[in-house]
């Protein structure tokens, strides 16, 4: 068991090695001088060396959304009724059925391959064609996997903050991630290329449309965007690699290491009081 | 008629127990299930306009958020390089920030309710409190918060929706300001003073 393991993620980390040395022409980051340390503690906790390029692809990312993607989902969102949009959202997830049942197996979560097996079962025939999430009324909830989280679970590293074009954020793991679960994926061999064409414009604009408002809030409210979109992006991929699992090593308010010492010993001698 | 001043101080006196026994539930639990019913109720209100709504948020922010604390965890290391002037400012402009980011979202919450579901120990003065946002026709929001209680009152220091920390998202987006104004805290203030429209 250790070795079937062991060896996907050995082979994982050079694909997910090998990817990045493309990536090096395309402009890096200038790490600070190492005298200045604060600096240098954030330059490596941003994991970022690729910044510059990726500002630039997220600008190209948004001039493509403000010009297409959005007004199309806003059209869509305002103009198409409520439960339709409900009938396509599930329609869409349990397309992906196939490949979240194969990355279930892959990590050895059996009970949620048979779950996720259950699901595309109940869904794509009482449910018709997986437009009526069946299987959620009846107390069958889903969840979602993808190979990025698979990878993750071999312990291969996320690897460099990337943003892709049209994709959207994602680092090197899982954009090797991206490209596996369509290799991987049945659909994509058994469906007709206009079929797949549909699958992936339906899927942006349904996404886009269940976003706009955060979207729009997101962009109005933040400093700095960019910085929003990639801390918000890798706290995402942590929860679900967890399968939503609370984390008690996210840093807690106030019990960081930059707190003055103080704080600490009168917290540690209010508990000795107390005792 | 000379009784009712002393009535008037009997009444003042009920209220301000009333409230202080809210703000000091029994377990972070029931705070948090009590501050969600109340900030429901008191922003889904109808007919009220912004500046109103955005009053009622500052105040419940106050009441059960320990705002002076997350602002210092979002500075994160820069904390310690930033002089006593910037910190103070810093902690107001922080506020600003927040009561304008987030009171805009609570302007239509009607038919929404907070459950709160169970709470697990962090350490020894923080619990993580899990809750749910039910939502009307759509899939329930996970919402946990961290409070952290000293002497048996409540105070919320992190909120995680979908399992993202708004505290940790927020100090590294201000640590990414930081760092594109060359490392100084003062970089991070005039941004904030732009955003919130304080001189």
């Amino acid at each position: 068991m250790k070795v079937v393991r062991v060896l996907p993620g050995h082979i994982a980390r050079i694909i997910v090695s090998a990817s990045c040395i493309g990536l090096l022409a395309a402009g890096c980051a200038t790490a600070p001088p190492a005298s200045d340390q604060a600096a240098v503690a954030a330059f490596s906790e941003a994991n970022d060396p690729y910044e510059p390029f990726n500002r630039a692809m997220l600008d190209f990312n948004l001039a493509l959304d403000k010009a297409i993607l959005k007004p199309v989902a806003y059209v869509y969102k305002e103009g198409v009724p409520d439960p339709l949009q409900t009938n396509v959202t599930n329609f869409l997830a349990n397309l992906r059925g196939p490949v979240i049942f194969a990355n279930d197996l892959l990590q050895g979560e059996f009970d949620r391959a048979g779950n996720t097996l259950l699901r595309f079962a109940m869904n794509s025939t009482i449910g018709i064609l997986g437009i009526n999430d069946f299987a959620g009324e009846a107390g069958i909830t889903g969840h979602t996997e993808d190979f990025g989280q698979t990878l993750a679970t071999w312990d291969v590293d996320d690897g460099p903050y990337l943003v892709l074009p049209i994709f959207g954020p994602s680092n090197s793991r899982d954009g090797v991630g991206i490209v596996a679960d369509h290799l991987i994926d049945p659909l994509s061999w058994l469906t007709p290329f206009e079929f797949q064409i549909g699958r992936t414009v339906g899927t942006a604009v349904d996404r886009r449309a269940r976003n706009y408002d955060q979207l729009n809030d997101l962009e109005k409210n933040s400093l700095d965007f960019y910085a929003a979109i990639r801390s918000l992006y890798r706290q995402r991929r942590v929860d679900q690699i967890r399968n939503g699992a609370p984390a008690s090593s996210t840093p807690i308010p106030g019990r960081i290491s930059v707190v003055p010492q103080k704080t600490d010993s009168q917290q540690s001698k209010a508990t000795t009081t107390k005792k | 008629m000379t009784g009712s001043p002393f009535k008037f101080l009997g009444a003042l006196v009920f209220i301000v127990l009333a409230y202080t026994a809210t703000a000091q539930a029994a377990n972070p639990q029931d705070f948090v299930q009590n501050m969600g019913d109340k900030a429901f109720a008191s922003l889904s209100e109808e007919g009220l306009s912004q500046d109103q709504r955005t009053e009622r948020f500052r105040g419940l922010l106050n009441e059960a958020f320990d705002l002076p604390r997350i602002a210092r965890f979002t500075l994160g290391r820069y904390w310690r390089t930033a002089t006593d002037e910037e910190k103070t400012e810093f902690i107001t402009l922080f506020e600003k920030f927040v009561i304008q980011a987030y009171s805009s979202r609570f302007q239509d919450m009607s038919g929404q309710k907070l459950n709160v579901i169970n709470a697990r120990e962090v350490s020894a003065s923080q619990v993580l409190v899990l809750s749910e946002i039910e939502i009307p026709g759509k899939a329930p929001v996970k919402i946990n918060w961290r409070v952290r209680s000293k002497d048996d009152a409540h105070k919320i220091v992190d909120v995680l929706v979908q399992g993202i920390s708004m505290s940790v998202t927020q100090r590294d987006e201000f640590a990414a300001v930081i760092r594109k104004t060359g490392g100084k805290v003062d970089g991070l203030i005039k941004a904030l003073r732009r955003k919130t429209g304080s001189n």
